[in-house]
């Protein structure tokens, strides 16, 4: 974890400067929004309903285009032209939040062999591609399966694995924790984990505070279509009010842990981000401060 | 759904859809080349037990998928077997039994057995998937198959959108009273072309996520030892040929 952290470039991959976009129906979607992905960065996008996520998302892989303001991809302009948006998304990968208006071909194998498919691979590449990412995400006894016959964490990912196999340097992915169990969303944190460890950047967005904290390297504020912040994780307790306006609370070992510096049980310096982490440093185990499990 | 059970559960399920679309093929030329209804039911005979002690698909199962097909194939047949016979006297319309109407009826309804029992062998042995892969490999139209495999993905996707919506309204005693049930069918109807709406465009998106530019393009899947099922199934198949041809 410390050695992906220590891997993480300063170098921006995709950058929003004061992008604006409305819908046709007059609805804002973004305005005046920049935030920026590092490459190699866990990011989570954090955000009320409606606060512009998706519109964000969107924007990523080109599916949207800014009426105001500019979207860049390690540094330059995107290219909104057939081959530029080509090859802007073979490099961001987008995995949606409802995996049934993803997937469109009942076989798991047909559905992940689309997007190489759709680059123009040769068929043995393409096959190679498939079984990769099938097994990245742990699927590959279901290769034979039909889609219907998954269970919802499963879809969710054969949508990660149909993303992988385009070998995509940015993996977008909207609320993946969304409608998942406890357990598959474990599991699904291990693919995350897995994957980020591989060099992938990712950004997803989430609702689940006390997760973003503990997960990501960068956190996102949305607001009204806006980025109101965007800072290390580490730092989140000194948002407390940005998160209060967007009815979040803090997560929850953030107070705990200021109960027990104020008790002296906890040096300032020690931000554990978990509970688990937080007990781990109470009981000597990890002593270095702003150390990850 | 039953059909979906079988065709992923027997045990021909790995084997190349390319061998079992041929052995049904041949099961079609045989039943088409019978000279007699016996022969004819022979053929069906065959390629049902292929199925069912080949394949392994349950008796039971068989006979209820088969059920629907065989009450209309029996409507059929004895509308074959009698006649309209009009009255020039009197006006009147009456039935008649047709004198080789039972020739017909024998002929028609054998012939029409084999071919139910070949293409219950295989829709019962081959999940659509590999049906639409084999039809791609023959160079079946591309917009065709596209549609077939959005139709078929979709067909669960929306049986489930009804269902989920069913319950609701069932929940909230949308079908008390059958003119409740009137109104709630409608509602139902009217949001489902909604979601069809939505979901077209849903799925139009994600396509272009994955660089999509117009037709959906697939891996074709991969089948162990297809030459040798192949050439087992041209065998069989045409076995049960030349069973038909000689039993004249």
């Amino acid at each position: 974890m410390t050695l992906a952290i220590a891997g993480r470039t300063t170098e921006a991959l995709l950058a929003l400067e004061q992008v604006g976009f409305s819908y046709p129906d007059g609805s804002v979607g973004l305005a005046d929004c920049s935030l920026s992905i590092m490459r190699g960065s866990r990011n989570a996008l954090i955000g009320a309903n409606g606060s512009g996520k998706t519109t964000v998302f969107q924007h990523t892989n080109g599916l949207l285009r800014p009426q105001a303001g500019a979207v860049r991809y390690a540094g330059q302009a995107i290219d909104y032209s057939r081959g530029g948006l080509r090859r802007l998304r073979s490099k961001v990968g987008m995995v949606f939040q409802n995996p049934d208006r993803q997937l469109f071909s009942a076989s798991v194998l047909e559905d992940v062999s689309f997007g190489p498919c759709n680059l123009g691979l040769d068929s043995t590449t393409v096959r190679d591609r498939v079984a990769a990412a099938l097994h990245a995400v742990g699927m590959s006894a279901f290769a034979d399966k039909a889609v219907h016959h998954l269970s919802f964490g499963q879809k969710k990912r054969v949508c990660i694995a149909g993303v992988l196999a385009m070998e995509p340097e940015l993996l977008v992915l909207d609320e993946p924790m969304a409608g998942l169990d406890y357990r598959m969303q474990e599991e699904l944190l291990a693919v995350l984990d897995g994957l980020h460890a591989r060099g992938i950047t990712l950004l997803l967005a989430t609702h689940d505070i006390d997760f973003a904290y503990r997960w990501a390297d960068q956190i996102h504020l949305m607001r009204a279509g806006s980025c109101t912040a965007s800072l290390d994780a580490v730092h989140l307790a000194e948002y407390a009010g940005e998160l209060s306006a967007q009815g979040l609370p803090l997560p929850a070992v953030i107070p705990l842990q200021h109960g027990l510096t104020a008790r002296g049980l906890l040096s300032r310096e020690q931000r554990p981000r978990s509970c688990a982490e937080l007990l781990a440093v109470l009981e000597g185990g990890q002593s270095a401060a702003g150390a990850r499990p | 759904m039953l059909i979906e059970q079988c065709a992923y559960a027997n045990r021909w399920r790995k084997a190349a859809p390319a061998a079992k679309g041929l052995f049904s093929l041949c099961g079609f030329v045989a039943a088409f080349a019978a000279a007699r209804p016996e022969t004819a039911l022979l053929v069906a005979a065959l390629v049902a037990l292929s199925t069912i002690a080949g394949a392994g698909v349950s008796p039971g199962h068989y006979l209820r998928v088969a059920l629907p097909a065989l009450a209309f194939l029996a409507l059929g047949c004895i509308s074959l077997a009698f006649s309209l016979d009009l009255n020039a006297a009197t006006g009147a319309i009456g039935l008649q039994f047709a004198p080789d109407g039972l020739g017909k009826l024998a002929a028609v309804g054998a012939r029409s057995l084999a071919a139910l029992a070949a293409l219950l062998f295989l829709a019962l042995t081959t999940p659509l998937i590999d049906l639409v892969a084999l039809l791609r490999r023959l160079k079946a139209p591309e917009t065709l198959l596209e549609i077939m495999v959005l139709c078929y993905r979709m067909l669960f996707v929306f049986s489930e959108a009804v269902h989920d919506t069913l319950t609701a309204q069932s929940a909230r005693l949308g079908y008390a009273t059958p003119r409740l049930a009137m109104r709630s069918l409608g509602g139902l109807a009217a949001n489902l072309t909604l979601q069809v709406w939505e979901r077209a465009h849903a799925l139009h998106v994600a396509a272009q996520a994955r660089n999509n530019d117009g037709p959906l393009r697939f891996m074709e899947p991969h089948f162990e030892q297809t030459a040798r099922a192949v050439g087992i199934a041209a065998t069989a198949g045409s076995g049960l040929i030349a069973l038909a041809l000689g039993l004249r």
